[in-house]
């Protein structure tokens, strides 16, 4: 079973916002984003990421002023498949992965797609910065 | 340390929502409710709660029509200790869950920097993994 394993909130003060939840929840820093999408911070509880990003476009339709919490990421064991398997259901790929991001080291998104009610989600195979792998059963189950 | 086991999806249509998400990621339903706060489904992948909600206040200021990611939740140790901590930061509380059988689900509502919302519980929610054994014996 594919695995919950990413949250991305929109932010306008993201180290402000960052500094908030290491305090009061000992989630770790695992990176920072300076990016053509964002700039921000990454959190990790051990099993998600959390990024906490000011965006540099509106991917939600819903204006850059857009605060709280903007989309979501799922871990999946091939993103080819999965690509297949939720366009045939009716989501709408929007982006690729952008180079750019690849030189910044760690994993991120691999696919972005909106899904019913235009709610964007993320999918990865490679995983998020400080995000737990997929079971180890449901990888021997793809292969 | 604690966990992050919530994230809640403002939908109009849940049904067919969480349809989509089981279909297309294999989630499983584990609790469909039509409470005063919202209807609609919890999703399960076996760690994280995903609640598809169609909701009947407007507990994030962007009105009732919004539809899209709402909320998170973060299960910890102790609600009340937690409580502290979020308010000695700045976090606001919003709400208690009335229903103090009700386990599974929200406990605390507080709202966070740029008035974002989350969940606080210290019960898992329901068909989510309990915290990790070394974080509970830390701190008993």
């Amino acid at each position: 079973m594919p695995k919950l394993r990413h949250i991305a909130i929109a932010a306008e003060d993201p180290r402000a916002m960052a500094e908030f939840y290491k305090k009061a929840f000992d989630f770790e820093e695992v990176g920072r984003a300076n990016g053509v999408l964002a700039d921000g911070v990454f959190l990790s509880d051990g099993t998600l990421n959390m990024a906490i990003l000011k965006f540099k476009t509106d991917q939600l339709g819903k204006g850059m002023d857009y605060r709280g919490l903007h989309h979501f990421g799922v871990l999946v064991e091939d993103v080819e498949d999965f690509t297949k398997k939720l366009e045939s259901l009716g989501a709408e790929h929007y982006i690729d992965r952008v180079q750019q991001q690849e030189s910044q080291g760690g994993n991120y998104f691999e696919k972005k797609f909106y899904g019913p009610e235009r709610v964007l989600f993320d999918i990865a195979e490679h995983g998020w910065a400080g995000a737990e792998p997929l079971p180890a059963e449901v990888k021997e189950a793809a292969e | 340390m604690a966990k992050l086991r919530h994230i809640a999806i403002a939908a109009k249509d849940p049904d067919a929502m969480a349809d989509f998400y089981v279909k297309a990621f294999d989630f499983k339903i584990v609790r469909s409710n039509d409470g005063p706060l919202a209807y609609g489904h919890h999703l399960s992948d076996g760690t994280i709660d995903l609640a598809i909600l169609r909701f009947k206040t407007d507990q994030i200021g962007k009105g009732l029509d919004y539809t899209g990611l709402h909320h998170f939740g973060i299960l910890v140790e102790d609600v009340e200790d937690a409580a502290k901590v979020v308010e000695a930061l700045g976090g606001k509380h919003y709400l208690d869950q009335e229903n103090p059988e009700r386990t599974g689900g929200f406990e605390v509502k507080f709202y966070g920097p740029e008035g974002v919302l989350f969940d606080v519980a210290e019960h898992p929610w329901t068909g989510t993994e309990p915290l990790p054994v070394v974080v509970k014996e830390a701190a008993e």
